[in-house]
């Protein structure tokens, strides 16, 4: 009896309820998709490539068609979840120092790179209903690092 | 050009795709006399690879015992590849509709196989991003390599 009452406490501490939350079962959070992290991914790319552009707009050209395919890729990923993207968009990752071209485009070249590691292995784990929009999102992201040269 | 019913098994869909690997071999003939340099060597290795890929199919069906598409005489072309430019514009509907087929096969088959169509499917996206830079389109990439229009 001590221990579990010990156990309540600590947790009424460190969640702090109120009356509603105890007893409004009507939306359970819903277990986080395996693809979460994907679309976040997406987002975050794409987000990296409208930085770069701002910090040297004479990339325009090259990187604003690859930040939109990210977004849209996002979009798909959050179509086949089923649900939109979480409120609150992802920490922009750091852009770190201003880099000069050839340092961004090596750095988002890299992260094209990681990211095409992400979507082959979801595309491979997935079932096959996700499949086709998971390669072609891997094959995209190899295309940009072949843009990004 | 062919356009065939989704697949639902994966001999079917690898069938398809070795189908597919035909029409490209066979369409690189009349690009690569259009083209020359580097555009003619970029076509040769193009069609080296088709090869490869068909070389693989065709073992691999052979050894599940499949049906194994037969390679006919000839393929229609959707238009006379008469200079630079219709080769060009050729071998870029090539890739994509290659890597069509390719995707296809993504939600049928798993593992290994999975991996497989999902390498050429990356292929062909790569190699039709590389055909739209020498033909100056603009923007070389598309957001879903292989995706019907």
């Amino acid at each position: 009896m001590l221990r579990a009452g010990a156990l309540l406490t600590a947790g009424g501490t460190t969640l702090p309820l109120t009356g509603c939350d105890l007893f409004d079962r009507a939306e359970p959070t819903p277990p986080p998709d395996p693809l979460e992290p994907l679309a976040g991914e997406s987002r975050e790319l794409a987000a990296r490539h409208r930085a770069a552009v701002a910090a040297d707009p004479g990339l325009a050209d090259r990187l604003t068609p690859i930040a939109d395919a990210h977004a849209a890729h996002a979009e798909e990923i959050q179509r086949l979840i089923g649900r939109p993207a979480p409120s609150g968009s992802p920490a922009p990752s750091a852009t770190g120092p201003a880099a000069d071209r050839d340092g961004l485009l090596a750095g988002l070249r890299e992260a094209e790179q990681r990211g095409r590691e992400s979507a082959a292995k979801a595309c491979v784990a997935a079932p096959g209903e996700r499949a086709a929009v998971l390669g072609s999102i891997a094959a995209a992201r190899v295309t940009h690092v072949e843009v990004l040269r | 050009m062919i356009r065939g019913q989704a697949p639902t098994d994966p001999g079917q869909a690898l069938a398809a795709a070795l189908t597919a690997e035909y029409a490209a071999i066979f369409a690189y003939g009349p690009i690569g006399v259009r083209l020359t340099d580097a555009a003619r060597r970029d076509a040769r290795a193009a069609e080296a690879a088709h090869r490869a890929r068909r070389d693989a199919l065709v073992l691999q069906l052979s050894a599940g015992g499949g049906q194994v598409p037969a390679d006919r005489a000839g393929y229609a072309l959707p238009y006379p590849v008469t200079d630079r430019a219709s080769a060009l514009r050729l071998a870029v509907e090539i890739e994509e509709r290659t890597a069509a087929f390719w995707r296809a096969a993504l939600p049928v088959t798993t593992g290994a196989d999975r991996t497989r169509a999902l390498n050429a499917l990356t292929d062909c996206a790569v190699r039709a991003t590389r055909w739209r830079r020498t033909a100056g389109v603009s923007p070389v990439t598309v957001a879903f390599p292989g995706r019907p229009a």
